[in-house]
């Protein structure tokens, strides 16, 4: 309950920061001299086709122009990012462990262990996590889910010899879902709140930090005795994911001019497309 | 008067196909398209470069890039951008996306792709897809419309992320703080950062 005037003045600073940055870029948008070189390395293809293709269009097109414009207004999600400061900077600090830290390592391991085993390891977590994915299938009114986790539980950690292997997905084509509780709160109507990036987790949002607290306590890898031993077990689940992921996140900041708000927006999107799922 | 009643015949009967087939037609395409382009990852006697500019010529006749362009500035944007800067513009995120995606392209030789029942609004249509390889599995949507000149691509969305959408918050945040010439030498920049990626041998594992 203290919480929420918190998050409406943030909400409300946020707004007005837009406004005046709106009121900024009035001024601001004169054209300056530009200091472009030459666009000599764009591809001969693209040259032949661009004069005729580009020119005509621009001029016609604007009923498309409008009809599409109406599709991406309802689609531009934004998120009230009122930690920005805070965000950023732990936005680079994960930038840096994963470059310095977590990427050369999971080139090693992948180095020294082959794919087989990296797949069972995978394997034997995503088994053991069905607890998380089996409640919040459940909680969504998903039953035939639900069943699905159960029965290819019974399997993979008989016939696939303690989850290592995936029968019931390999031999029996059970589908299995991707439920936590962040989807569970999104499917009942819970909104994002706002943008969060934590140390090493990465990025959340308030409503998926909360879900990520539930994930916590149907997670069999919590209730290890040593707390360290614990934190060790989440961290190899983490660096035999990566292992398997290396080059994902290059792509996409390679493919941003802004990556901070390509990962947010990113996020945001594939969170929403994964609670309609 | 025989000729003209084939004629007349054939009109009729490529007009109807059209009209029946409108979902089936950029369907196929598609299919064909991504056949085309897994045969040319899959030749072993091409070049990583000559495989580059053979996916290039396949794939750049279905794409509406000005379109695409266009929507990732928005109506807020565009209209406000000297004619000349569009075109720069255009050309920028162009590029950007052939280098991109191209790049990208090489690394996907062992997939499955599958597609799911396409969904149809008004003149768009949207094909769902799944790509399934060894180790991972994503989905992909491919959202064609219709154009003067046939099925068009104007957004992918890989896993429930737009491209359009991911790109117009994008250069909305640079164009709230800056101008259009801001944003074209951003996009400039960005060639630099990546061909200095592209000699890194690492970068091939």
């Amino acid at each position: 309950m203290i919480g929420r005037p918190l998050i409406l003045f943030y909400v409300s600073v946020l707004v007005m920061l837009f406004f005046s940055g709106c009121a900024h870029r009035t001024v601001k948008d004169q054209t300056g001299p530009v200091e472009l070189k030459n666009v000599s390395s764009v591809s001969p293809i693209q040259k032949s086709s661009s004069p005729e293709k580009v020119s005509p269009e621009l001029g016609e097109k604007d009923d498309v122009f409008d009809e599409f414009e109406e599709e991406y207004k309802g689609k531009s999600i934004q998120v009230a990012d009122p930690l920005a400061p805070w965000n950023r900077l732990m936005f680079h600090v994960n930038d840096k462990l994963y470059f310095w830290f977590l990427k050369p390592l999971a080139r090693g391991y992948t180095f020294i262990f082959p794919g087989v085993i990296r797949t069972g390891v995978k394997n034997f977590f995503r088994n053991i996590f069905t607890p998380i994915r089996f409640t919040n299938s459940l909680l969504q009114g998903r039953s035939t889910a639900a069943g699905h986790e159960f029965a290819s539980f019974i399997f993979n950690s008989t016939w696939g010899v303690l989850g290592f292997g995936e029968p019931a997905q390999k031999k029996l084509k059970i589908p299995l879902s991707d439920e936590d509780f962040g989807q569970t709160f999104g499917a009942y109507g819970i909104g994002n709140g706002f943008y969060i990036v934590w140390p090493v987790i990465g990025p959340s949002t308030l409503r998926d930090s909360v879900g990520l607290v539930g994930d916590r306590f149907l997670n069999p890898i919590s209730y290890v005795d040593p707390i360290s031993l614990a934190v060790g077990i989440w961290f190899y689940d983490r660096l035999n994911e990566t292992s398997f992921r290396i080059g994902e996140y290059e792509a996409i900041k390679e493919a941003a001019i802004e990556p901070y708000e390509a990962i947010r927006d990113g996020y945001i999107q594939f969170r929403k497309a994964k609670v309609a799922e | 008067m025989k000729s003209f009643g084939y004629l007349m015949l054939f009109t009729l009967i490529s007009t109807v196909s059209v009209l029946a087939d409108d979902q089936y037609t950029a369907e196929e395409l598609l299919k064909s398209k991504i056949e085309a382009v897994m045969s040319v990852l899959a030749n072993k006697d091409l070049e990583q470069q000559a495989k580059k500019k053979e996916v290039s010529e396949i794939v750049t006749p279905i794409f509406d890039f000005s379109l695409m362009a266009k929507l990732t500035l928005g109506k807020k944007h565009w209209p406000d951008i000297p004619e000349e800067k569009k075109k720069k513009f255009t050309d920028l995120f162009v590029k950007l996306l052939k280098d991109f995606y191209l790049d990208k392209m090489n690394q996907y030789t062992d997939e499955k792709i599958i597609f799911k029942s396409s969904v149809k609004v008004n003149n768009k249509v949207h094909i769902p897809t799944e790509v399934i390889s060894k180790d991972t599995k994503f989905s992909m949507l491919y959202k064609f419309y219709k154009s003067k000149n046939g099925w068009k691509i104007y957004d992918i969305e890989v896993e429930g992320v737009s491209l359009i959408v991911t790109y117009r918050s994008q250069f909305d945040h640079v164009l709230r703080k800056g101008t259009i010439d801001d944003l074209l030498i951003k996009l400039e920049n960005r060639e630099i950062t990546d061909s200095t990626l592209a000699t890194d041998p690492k970068q091939s594992i």
